[in-house]
């Protein structure tokens, strides 16, 4: 089941490296934001099935608060990417239904592995 | 000395020692609160945190034991010094009661003024040394975390790198030779993932580690949706020093990509086994088997690193390679001495 995928990272090697993960396996992806407003005005034109979501954005945790806005606006839930998964994380996204947690360095069979999942429990 | 005068917290019911003992502290330049009950001692810590509470070991409401006990107990107020006073008659037992439930001086009435002064000032000392302390392991911590974060990350884009450089070629060779390196480099990369992030990060427990490489593996490969290979695997929970780690990781990606290029047996699907066990007394086997034909010696360039590697790291692991050949089965074996790690205890 192809998927809309919205992508959430400040890094634009990694963000590309998703994206061309993402698509390889079939899915769509609508866009590669940096930061909280580009993730919601991206959203707003183009409602994804979910997000892919880098937890550290610009050094801060702002990845959360995209999260939460685009959880709370529109109900579109994430897959959560970050080098730091701590419990008090893990915990605080529990709030947004978190589709799934991939640590970094990732490996690309566990991103696609939660894209799948994610793509199911969204349908 | 700190520029601003420092808080003590004076705790009696007894209002006359009480202001006996608050103006000797006025007169020393501290800034006093105070507190008749035990109940109230509490509150005011917890709202006003002060450093130092000097505190009767006889209150109306609870002990000033058990205040003391509280006070110790809740990360809170858990660094506030307290000294505990009592009258003369008190039994040693109730003073040792009271240092064992986490005071940290204990002196007797009557006292003199300059010894109240002087204990107190030498708690206030030990309080600000303390403090000093803390901000300055969390400041470390903040730092190791950040560092972590920064290895991490820089491990991701050169990954990613890789691989958006590999997919931009067209010719099989190089593209086979870019997924290679690619796989030697995730091997590498994987074990920063797994570790600092449970109780011991000075040794990796293989059975995740060896499971998530696998799994990316057999996805490289682009094998598993033709359905021509399936990868089983058998990995007991042992955890191995860090540098073993990745040793093993890597020789399991030279067995298994090698595997996946020549396990191609006449009828069915290629059929490869990874297992990680124990093995006699104190060691360790690992076995990459399957059941295709045992590939030939190649001389092939990228076949002979293969093939060095898994003997180098075999010799890292103080380990040795032996191969098993049989009717439609090939597996490499190394087997390994266990090393005990050096074993990670938080310092507090």
């Amino acid at each position: 089941m192809a998927a809309t995928v919205l992508i959430v990272e400040d890094q634009m090697l990694i963000a590309w490296h998703l994206s061309d993960l993402v698509e390889g396996a079939g899915h769509r992806v609508l866009a590669i934001a940096r930061d909280p407003a580009e993730a919601m005005e991206a959203a707003a034109k183009q409602r994804p099935d979910f997000a892919l979501m880098d937890v550290r954005l610009h050094g801060g945790t702002s990845g959360l608060e995209a999260a939460r806005m685009l959880y709370e606006c529109w109900g579109v839930r994430s897959i959560y990417l970050s080098a730091n998964l701590d419990t008090a994380t893990r915990a605080e996204t529990e709030q947004w239904q978190p589709l799934g947690f991939v640590g970094k360095p990732f490996l690309p069979a566990e991103v696609l592995a939660a894209v799948e999942r994610a793509a199911k429990s969204v349908s | 000395m700190p520029d601003t005068p420092e808080t003590i917290l004076n705790v009696n019911d007894n209002e006359a020692s009480r202001y006996a003992t608050s103006r000797i502290l006025h007169r020393a330049g501290f800034k006093v609160l105070e507190a008749g009950t035990g109940g109230e001692a509490l509150q005011i810590v917890r709202e006003d945190l002060p450093p130092l509470v000097i505190m009767d070991i006889n209150l109306p409401d609870i002990s000033g034991v058990e205040v003391c006990r509280r006070l110790k107990a809740d990360p809170a107020t858990a660094s506030t010094m307290v000294l505990q006073m009592s009258a003369t008659n008190i039994a040693v037992t109730d003073r040792v009661n009271s240092l064992a439930a986490g005071a940290d001086s204990f002196l007797v009435e009557p006292v003199e003024p300059e010894e109240l002064e002087a204990v107190s000032r030498a708690l206030l000392r030990l309080y600000r040394s303390e403090a000093a302390l803390r901000r300055a392991l969390a400041e470390r911590e903040l730092l190791l975390k950040e560092v972590n974060h920064r290895v991490k990350n820089s491990l991701q884009l050169v990954l990613s790198m890789l691989s958006l450089q590999g997919h931009r070629f067209k010719e099989p060779e190089t593209r086979e030779l870019f997924t290679k390196a690619i796989s030697r480099v995730t091997a590498i990369a994987a074990i920063h993932e797994r570790l600092y992030q449970d109780a011991d990060p000075l040794t990796v427990e293989m059975h995740t580690y060896l499971t998530g490489l696998c799994a990316e593996l057999v996805r490289a490969s682009g094998m598993e949706e033709n359905a021509q290979a399936s990868l089983q695997i058998e990995v007991e929970e042992v955890r191995l020093p860090t540098e073993h780690g990745v040793a093993v990781a890597l020789v399991v990606n030279e067995l298994v990509m090698n595997a996946l290029k020549h396990a191609q047996p006449a009828n069915g699907p290629a059929s490869i086994n990874v297992r990680l066990m124990r093995h006699g007394a104190g060691q360790v086997r690992l076995s990459v088997a399957d059941n295709g034909e045992a590939p030939e010696q190649s001389a092939n360039e990228v076949a002979g690193l293969g093939t060095q590697l898994i003997r180098m790291l075999a010799r890292q692991l103080n380990g040795t390679v032996s191969i098993e050949r049989a009717a439609g089965t090939y597996a490499v074996h190394v087997t390994f001495p266990l090393q005990s790690a050096v074993s990670w205890r938080p310092p507090y």
